[in-house]
């Protein structure tokens, strides 16, 4: 579309393999929303957690996806890749996993935050995004 | 238009989405649903203007930047067209909460295109299996 697969990968900075495996959380977790706003599920506020399962185990599935290729690259001695690899899949897994943790809490009521303080990792992640963006080429 | 220009591009669209997102949450405005997702229109409306005049170069020259064939164009458009029907109805479910429209209406858009964009990853995935990192 506006970007080829490929493009996004190297701008995201994520393997295809995360990409789908997010997309098939996404599929879970539109489901789970639905049926909780829906009424169909139990309406209580910890219901909220459930719903959000799919996406913390993409967080970890993906986690743990990235510590098998940092073990591979170091044991092939490529450091430097490595570093910068698992410093930015650290980045955006972090980022993206405190922001569904704050709005799942927000959404269950146990927090009294904002949603300008649910999306600041979102923000976070965004200025991030801007920087690899201009290693583009 | 170059890689860099495209992604900044959607990075700023991004951005000022989120702010104005952000600002109708928290209740600091009180905007219309539909005025808070111009920048998500105007986003929208710019893709599906890039990949019609691709659609036309590809049939006029037989080739273009995105080197994809016609019914992968046409596929591309009607993706667009059902993320803004979903987004359309999320707008009218939030500005009319009287009319009690269903999530289900919402969520139909993104039923048919996430499962045929899921295929398409797992297709891209297993054609570049030979890859060391996937």
């Amino acid at each position: 579309m506006f970007f080829s697969l490929n493009e996004l990968v190297q701008w995201l900075g994520l393997t295809v393999f995360e990409l789908w495996i997010n997309l098939i959380s996404l599929c879970v977790f539109s489901v789970l929303v639905t049926l909780r706003t829906e009424g169909i599920t139990d309406q209580s506020p910890d219901t909220w957690w459930i719903v959000f399962s799919p996406l913390f185990i993409a967080d970890a599935l993906n986690a743990y996806f990235c510590t098998i290729v940092l073990i591979r690259m170091y044991l092939e001695a490529m450091y430097k890749v490595a570093f910068l690899r698992v410093l930015w899949s650290f980045c955006f897994l972090t980022t993206i996993f405190v922001f569904e943790f704050l709005l799942c809490k927000k959404l269950s009521g146990q927090s009294s935050l904002e949603y300008s303080e649910v999306l600041s990792p979102v923000f976070i992640l965004l200025q991030l995004m801007a920087v690899r963006a201009c290693q583009l080429h | 238009m170059a890689v860099l220009q495209r992604a900044l591009f959607t990075w700023f669209i991004l951005l000022v989405f989120l702010i104005l997102l952000v600002l109708r949450l928290d209740t600091r405005i009180h905007w219309n649903w539909f005025i808070v997702f111009i920048p998500i229109w105007f986003y929208d409306n710019i893709l599906m203007v890039y990949v019609f005049f691709n659609m036309m170069s590809y049939c006029r020259n037989g080739h273009d930047r995105l080197s994809n064939s016609v019914q992968r164009k046409l596929w591309y458009l009607l993706a667009i067209i059902l993320k803004m029907l979903s987004l359309i109805i999320l707008c009218l479910k939030l500005e009319n909460p009287s009319y009690n429209i269903s999530t289900v209406y919402v969520m139909i858009p993104i039923w048919i295109l996430l499962p045929f964009s899921v295929s398409d990853v797992f297709l891209t995935l297993i054609k570049s299996s030979r890859s060391r990192y996937l």
